[in-house]
Order: C-alpha cells, then structure tokens, then sequence
C-alpha cells in the first residue's frame, strides 16, 4: 500500500505526539506521593493499633515529602501546558465526565488533607525550631487530630495514586490506555513505590520489615496486573493487539519499548527476590545487617526504577496506538 | 436551528488540494499547520491498483471526546451540532488532542491554544458554506443542514448508502462519506 497525505500535523503523523516526560514525570510523582500519603498514614495506625497511642515508628519526613513530591510532579505538568499563564481556567468550571477536570479539584481537596497531616505528624523536637509561629499554632492545633488526618490520608492517597491511571485510561482514542486495569496497574505501582521510599527512609528495623513484607505482595500484585494488561489487550480487537506490540518488538523502531519490558521483567522479580532474602532470618535479629542493609535500599531502588520505566513506556507507548491511524475507514 | 453536516464523495474528488489551500487562507492557519487533509491511499499489486482519495477533516462529533475530556470546557457543542473550540478558555493541556480518535487537532504555536476545523462558522453565520465546500472543483464536498429534509446532504444520505470513519468508536461523527452521487446510469 502506498499512502500519500497532503495536510498532515506533525503532532499527529505518522505518530501522536502530544506528551512526552514532562508527563511522565508527573504520574510518576503524583502515583508515588499518593503511595507516601498511604503508606505513612498505615505506619501511624498501625501504632496506635498496638500501643494505643499515635505515634511514628519510623520517620515523621515522609508525611513532609508527599505534598513536596507532588508539587514537582505538577510543576512539570505545568511545564507541559502550552498556555502556562492561564492555569487558572482549570477553576473557572466543573465538567463532571472530565478526568482532567477532577484531578485539578481533587488536587485541592488533597492539598490541605496532606499538609494538615505533615503539620499534625510533626514531632516536639522539630516543631520547637520553627519560627512561624502560625505553622507552629497549626502543627499543634492539628496534633490531636493526627489518627483522623492519617485516617484521610489512607483514602486520598489511594484516590491520587488512582487517578493518575484513570485519566490516560478515558481516552478511547488511544487503545493502550483505554483499558480500565491501567488505574489499577498505576494504584498498585503507586504504593509500591511509596512503600519503597517508606523502607528507604525508615531508620526502625520493625516498620523496615514491615513495609519489606508489605511490598512483596505489591510487587506480586503489579506484576499479576501488568500480565493481565497485555492479556487483555491480547485478547480484545486488532487496535488493541497493535497496542502492545512495540512491547513485544525488538526492531530498531519500537526497542525502546521492548527495553522497557525487559527492564520491568528483570527489575520487579528481583526486587521480590532481594525482598525475600531481607525478610528471611531478620526477626530473630536485633539489628540489621550491613549486608541486609544494602539489600533492602538496592531492592527499593529497584522498585522506584520499575515504577518509572512503567510510566514513562505507558506515556510514550500509548501515544503509538490509535484505530488504524491514516489507512482505516 | 440547523443540525450541520459534511457529505464527502469520494468518487468526485480529484486531489487537486484546493480545499486544503482555501482551508489554510480562509482560516489564517499557520504554516506549518493544517485543519483538513486529503489521504491517496493506493491498494493492491501492479497493474491491479486502486485508488482512494479521502478527504478529512474535524468530524463534529455528537459524541465527541474531545468535549468530554476538556477540563475547562473551550472544546464545546454549539447549538448548531457543531464542535468548537473557545480558545480564550483553552489552556493548551493537549488531551483534547489525544482523545480525538481522527487526530485533527493542532496546536497554534504562536498563541499556545489549540485549533482545529470549524466547518468555517464565521461563513456559516454570513449564510456561506464553508471555504473548502465552496472551492471544491470536483463537487466533492457538499454542506448543508440534516434537520433540513430537502437540503442537498439530507437528500444524498437518505438515497445513498453511506459510511462515517472510525464508527466502531461510537463517536457518531457527522461528517460522511459515499461513493457517486448521483449514481452514473
């Protein structure tokens, strides 16, 4: 076949184009401050479920770095708006059938949510140094509440991490996306990838086995998901078969994806793998090893790198896909 | 209030690009930029070769995704069944682009906002067809209004048998396309 076209777009021929990592970045950061929100809130309650009183057995930083990561993470989603300036036209109207529409109002319910928490989460040690003395009066104020704002924080992170899938995957246009297992997928690598930081960050050996355990069946559970993705594109129609081939292509063309599903391959399971050698042996002694040490921080590494390969292949990958882009009636 | 829609026969079209060209001038598209395009898609083994030339275009969906996902509502219906684009609205965040299973949206990089094909309102209102419908040499693009039972495009899509790209999707778009109209004897 031969195809000539006088009048194509550049941003649409012979590929879409209209993301790129700006976007990427953006749920990446988005899925893993939703899985910090998550994550961090479960340390607390999990707490104050044994001891009855509130308190963090790791690291009061992590409920700080959930709102700080997400701000980097729409930064670049600014950076990606071509009309930077009118940002603010996103409030201005509520379509309730637009994904995009929810998450810049979801983002403002979030926001308040995971500062009051931060504030709530602080320890005396560290809020005797601040000298907002309005911060301060709130951290205190908020004290209290921290069991609630943990509360909160369990189901809004879910609802961030979540959402980040949902709004490739209303896009009918682009097979790929349109699957509804990709929130799902984007849900579980979200709080993997929380849980991941939560190991890094944690100095207690109890909560770092905890999350080590916690993030096996993470894992298991993304790759289960990511396995069904591609079977269910498998099984569905021509576009969505197309979809997925440049994962299963090695030729010069589409290597990049091929690459990434082989990154993915290689760096979950053995991720799980250095899991399972962490955990095993570890509750029978008192401190962590050097060696466990290095397992555990390599593992979590491993676990961010797959979370980001997965984003970034999905955002560039899905753009790819289309129905019969040029030639099909 | 009118319903409008684009009748397209293929077999009238001769490639010679004038819509494309009326397109870019009557709309000040940029350069580099187009809002309809015609494909020669050229199938089978020498010497049995066929041909199909096939304009496109925005199809003004009446279930367009484009609207759906717009976050600040630019991309809208008009009461006219068209689909348009409020660009003082528009935010340049490209999903519009994406969702478009027909990829016929741009972006105007000069002003950040995105664009795409009207059916030429700002003619519409002045009771002129669009600049491509006008300047078809061939008589391949014919305009007119579906809530209409005798206009042109009503008639041709009651007597002919018709397609629309892409149904499947369930976009119900409103531009269609048939094959010789009216049929050689």
């Amino acid at each position: 076949m031969e195809l000539s076209i006088t009048g194509t777009n550049a941003i649409t021929y012979p590929v879409m184009h209209v993301w790129d990592w700006r976007v990427a970045i953006y749920l990446f950061l988005g899925g893993l401050s939703g899985g910090l929100m998550t994550m961090s809130a479960i340390n607390y309650l999990r707490s104050e479920r044994k001891s009855g009183t509130i308190q963090s057995l790791c690291c009061w930083q992590i409920p700080l770095m959930a709102p700080i990561l997400l701000s980097i993470g729409l930064f670049f989603l600014w950076l990606d708006l071509e009309r930077k300036l009118h940002g603010h036209l996103f409030y201005m109207t509520f379509k309730p059938l637009s994904p995009m529409s929810w998450g810049a109002w979801i983002i403002l319910l979030i926001y308040p949510v995971m500062i009051l928490y931060a504030l709530a989460s602080l320890p005396d040690e560290i809020k005797v140094k601040i000298k907002n003395t309005f911060i301060k009066n709130t951290a205190d104020a908020m004290a209290p509440y921290l069991s609630k704002l943990a509360k909160l924080n369990v189901v809004f992170g879910v609802l961030l991490s979540i959402y980040t899938g949902i709004l490739l995957s209303s896009l009918v246009a682009r097979p790929l996306w349109n699957s509804a297992i990709l929130p799902l997928l984007f849900l579980a690598s979200g709080m993997s990838t929380g849980t991941a930081v939560m190991i890094i960050v944690a100095k207690n050996k109890e909560a770092k086995l905890f999350f080590t355990k916690l993030d096996i069946w993470l894992i298991i559970g993304e790759i289960l998901i990511i396995a069904l993705m591609f079977y269910g594109h498998y099984t569905s129609n021509a576009a969505h078969q197309e979809a997925i081939m440049p994962f299963f292509n090695s030729s010069h063309d589409t290597f990049p994806y091929f690459l990434s599903i082989v990154v993915i391959g290689i760096v979950l399971p053995l991720a799980i793998i250095l899991k399972f050698l962490e955990v095993r042996g570890q509750d029978t002694e008192k401190e962590i090893s050097r060696f466990g040490l290095i397992l555990m921080n390599t593992s979590a590494l491993l676990v961010l790198l797959g979370g980001a390969v997965i984003r970034f292949a999905l955002v560039y990958a899905g753009q790819l896909s289309g129905y019969g882009n040029y030639t099909m009636m | 209030m009118p319903r409008y829609a684009m009748v397209i026969d293929q077999s009238r079209c001769i490639g010679c690009m004038a819509c494309v060209v009326a397109c870019k001038r009557e709309n000040d598209v940029p350069p580099e930029v187009y809002r309809t395009r015609v494909l020669e898609i050229v199938q089978g083994n020498f010497p049995d070769l066929t041909t199909e030339m096939r304009s496109e275009l925005c199809n003004h969906c009446d279930h367009a995704p484009c609207v759906t996902i717009c976050p600040t509502g630019a991309s809208h219906y008009e009461e006219d069944g068209t689909v348009q684009v409020d660009i003082d609205k528009c935010v340049g965040c490209k999903a519009c682009i994406a969702a478009c299973p027909y990829n016929v949206r741009y972006i105007n990089e000069e002003h950040g906002y995105v664009d795409k094909c009207s059916f030429c309102q700002h003619r519409l209102k002045e009771g002129k067809k669009p600049a491509c419908v006008a300047t078809c040499v061939g008589g391949s693009r014919i305009f007119g209004d579906l809530d209409d039972p005798k206009s042109e495009v009503s008639v041709i899509l009651r007597k002919t048998s018709h397609r629309v790209l892409k149904k499947s999707i369930g976009t119900r778009p409103n531009v269609y396309y048939i094959n010789q109209y009216p049929k050689k004897a």
